[in-house]
C-alpha cells in the first residue's frame, strides 16, 4: 500500500514535469518557429481546446452533441460584433459566458432527448444558429459577410488560444477525477440507475452541457479575429463539431489524453497531406480513420493505458 | 405514522389501465412481498414508488411526507433504495466504484472518492463480493451483478429497500444464497425490504405478509398461507392449490 502510493506520487510529478515541459515549449515557440509553424500549432491548440471541451459531455456522459459548431459561430459573432469596442480579452470571456449561457438556456429542454435524437436535435441547432444570423444580418446590415480590421498580431492570437486550451484540457482533466465526474460517467453507464442512486442527472448533464459550451465560444470568438472575415455559412460550419468527433474517437472519448492525442494526429496528419497529396489526402485519411475505428475502437490512447496499468500492477506485485 | 403508503394509486399508459386504485402499507421493519402474473402492474407500482414517473392519481407517502411525483434521485435521498428486474450495475466500472457511486451521491453524500471507496468496502464485505473489489463489473456474472446492485442501493442508506425480481434467472444455490442476503439486509441492517418475485418458495421464505396484484387491481393481502388458501390469488395466479 505504502509502495504503491509513492509510486504514484512519483508518476503524478512525472506527468507534472511533462506537462511543464510542453507548456515551456509551447509559451516559447513563437520566439523562434516562423508564422507557418506558428499557425499550425495554434491550430492545433485550437483543435485540442474544442475536442478537450467536447468529450467533458459527450466523451463523459455519452451524449453525442453535434453543438459545438453552433457554439463557435456565436463566439465568432460576438467578436465581431463587440471587436474595437471592447479589449478584445474581455470578448473573448464574453464569448465563453454567451455560449455557456445559450447552453444553459437550451439545456433542459434538449437534454431530455436521449441516443440519436440529441444528435440529431444538436445538429439541428447548428442550422438553427446559422440561418437566425443570416437572416438577422440580411435584416439588420442588408449584408451577410463582415470584416474584422486591425486584428491582433499571430503572436497574441497564439497565446490567447494556448491559455483557452490549457484551461479547457485542465478543465476536462480535472473533472473526469472528480466526484462531479463520477457523476456525469454513472450518466453514462445507466442514467436510470444513477438517478435512482440519488444522482440529479439532469442538473449535472445541464452543468457539463453548459460548461462544455464556453470553450467553443472562446475559441471562436479568438479564431474570428485570426480569419478576419466571418460569416455565417463558415462559422456555423457543421464540420467543426464532425472534426471534433473524429478527433475525440480517434484518441479515446473518456479522457483528455485522447482528445490531445486524437486532435494533434488529425491535425498534424493532415497537414502533412494536404500540400503533398491534395487530391487523394482525404482518401489516405479515411483509410486511416476506418483503421482506427475497425481496431482500435476505443481509440489510440485507450490501449496504451491499460498496458501501463497492467505494468504498474505486475511490477506492484 | 405510516412507513410506506399509497392510497388510490392509478397508472394509465395511454389507453391501457396499468394500476387502478390500489391501496398498500408498509410498516418499518417488515419484508412485504408483491406477487402478480406477468403484466400486473408489479414493476409499475415500484417505478411509481421510486419515481420513475408519477401516478396518474392517488398518493404515495413515504414516513408522513407526499413523495407523489418527486424525482428519483428525491426519493433515494428520501431513504427509498431499489434495484431494477433487469440490472443496472455500471458495467465498466469496477465493482467497489459501482458501490462507492452510492455514497458518494445517495443520503451520505460524501465529497470524497476515497472515503467513499473505505464505506463501500464494508458493503461489499456485507453482500459477499469483497474479493471481487477490483475486477470490471462486466467480468461478474449475473448472480454477483445481482448483489452489486443491491450493494449499490445499500450504499445510498435506504431505510426501505425496492427489490425486484432480484432471484429471476439465479441457479438453485444462488437463490438459496440471494435468500439468506435478503434476510440479513432486514434482520441485520433494520432495512424494510418491498420485494417483486415469481419464485414461491422464496416469497413465503422471506416474507411477513404478501399483497397480490392481478391486471393492475389488488386482489388479495395477508400472510403467506392466508394467501396461498385465497380462492382468488389460486384462481389468478397459483392456478393450483400452493402447498407451503
Amino acid at each position: 500500500m505504502e509502495g504503491g502510493f509513492t509510486r504514484d506520487m512519483g508518476r503524478e510529478k512525472r506527468l507534472l514535469g511533462v506537462v511543464g515541459l510542453i507548456l515551456l515549449f509551447l509559451c516559447l515557440l513563437p520566439l523562434v518557429a516562423s508564422d507557418y509553424h506558428v499557425s499550425v500549432t495554434l491550430d492545433l491548440m485550437m483543435w485540442i481546446a474544442l475536442t478537450a471541451s467536447w468529450i467533458v459531455l459527450s466523451g463523459y456522459t455519452g451524449y453525442i452533441s453535434l453543438g459545438h459548431s453552433a457554439f463557435f459561430g456565436l463566439g465568432a459573432y460576438l467578436m465581431a460584433m463587440t471587436w474595437t469596442r471592447i479589449p478584445f480579452g474581455f470578448s473573448v470571456v464574453l464569448a465563453g459566458l454567451l455560449s455557456a449561457g445559450f447552453a444553459f438556456a437550451i439545456g433542459f429542454p434538449f437534454l431530455r432527448v436521449r441516443g440519436p435524437y440529441f444528435v440529431i436535435l444538436t445538429l439541428g441547432l447548428t442550422e438553427f444558429t446559422k440561418y437566425l444570423f443570416i437572416n438577422l444580418e440580411i435584416k439588420l446590415g442588408g449584408t451577410v459577410g463582415r470584416i474584422l480590421m486591425m486584428t491582433p498580431s499571430l503572436h497574441i492570437l497564439y497565446y490567447s488560444i494556448l491559455v483557452v486550451s490549457v484551461i479547457a484540457v485542465a478543465t476536462a482533466y480535472y473533472i473526469k477525477n472528480s466526484r462531479f465526474g463520477t457523476a456525469l460517467f454513472s450518466i453514462k453507464e445507466d442514467e436510470d440507475a444513477a438517478n435512482a442512486i440519488g444522482i440529479n442527472t439532469s442538473l449535472y448533464k445541464w452543468l457539463a452541457f453548459g460548461l462544455s459550451a464556453s470553450f467553443p465560444g472562446m475559441v471562436g470568438s479568438i479564431l474570428a479575429l485570426r480569419r478576419s472575415y466571418i460569416d455565417p455559412y463558415t462559422v456555423f460550419n457543421p464540420i467543426v463539431s464532425f472534426q471534433v468527433i473524429v478527433m475525440a474517437f480517434v484518441g479515446g472519448l473518456e479522457d483528455v489524453e485522447g482528445a490531445i492525442v486524437g486532435a494533434v494526429i488529425l491535425t498534424l496528419v493532415s497537414e502533412a497531406l494536404w500540400a503533398r497529396y491534395p487530391y487523394t489526402y482525404m482518401i489516405i485519411l479515411g483509410v486511416i480513420m476506418v483503421f482506427i475505428v475497425r481496431f482500435m475502437p476505443l481509440g489510440l490512447v485507450f490501449p496504451i493505458k491499460q498496458r501501463l496499468a497492467k505494468k504498474s500492477k505486475e511490477s506492484h506485485r | 405514522m405510516i412507513f410506506l403508503e399509497g392510497r388510490h394509486v392509478s397508472k394509465n399508459f395511454g389507453g391501457l389501465r396499468a394500476l387502478h386504485q390500489v391501496d398498500f402499507t408498509v410498516e418499518q421493519g417488515e419484508t412485504v412481498g408483491l406477487i402478480g402474473a406477468n403484466g400486473a402492474g408489479k414493476t409499475t407500482l415500484f417505478n411509481l414508488i421510486g419515481g420513475v414517473y408519477g401516478p396518474s392519481s392517488g398518493c404515495i407517502r413515504f414516513k408522513g411526507e407526499d413523495i407523489t411525483g418527486m424525482k428519483p434521485y428525491q426519493i433515494c435521498r428520501r431513504g427509498i433504495g431499489r434495484t431494477f428486474q433487469v440490472v443496472k450495475p455500471f458495467l465498466n466500472m469496477t465493482v467497489l466504484r459501482n458501490v462507492s457511486v452510492g455514497k458518494l451521491f445517495g443520503r451520505d453524500r460524501l465529497q470524497y472518492t476515497k472515503d467513499a471507496e473505505d464505506e463501500a468496502r464494508g458493503i461489499l464485505e456485507f453482500v459477499g463480493l469483497s474479493g471481487k473489489a477490483h475486477i470490471p463489473t462486466r467480468e461478474l456474472t449475473l448472480a454477483d451483478r445481482k448483489r452489486i446492485e443491491i450493494a449499490r442501493s445499500l450504499a445510498t442508506d435506504p431505510e426501505l429497500l425496492l427489490l425486484d425480481e432480484v432471484l429471476a434467472g439465479l441457479t438453485p444455490t444462488e437463490t438459496t444464497e440471494a435468500m439468506a442476503l435478503i434476510q440479513s439486509i432486514q434482520q441485520d441492517l433494520g432495512v424494510t425490504i418491498l420485494m417483486v418475485e415469481h419464485v414461491m418458495k422464496a416469497v413465503v421464505g422471506v416474507c411477513s405478509r404478501i399483497f397480490v396484484l392481478h391486471y393492475g387491481q389488488k386482489i388479495a393481502e395477508g400472510s403467506p398461507r392466508e394467501i396461498a388458501e385465497n380462492p382468488a390469488v389460486i384462481k389468478a395466479y397459483l392456478g393450483e392449490k400452493f402447498e407451503i
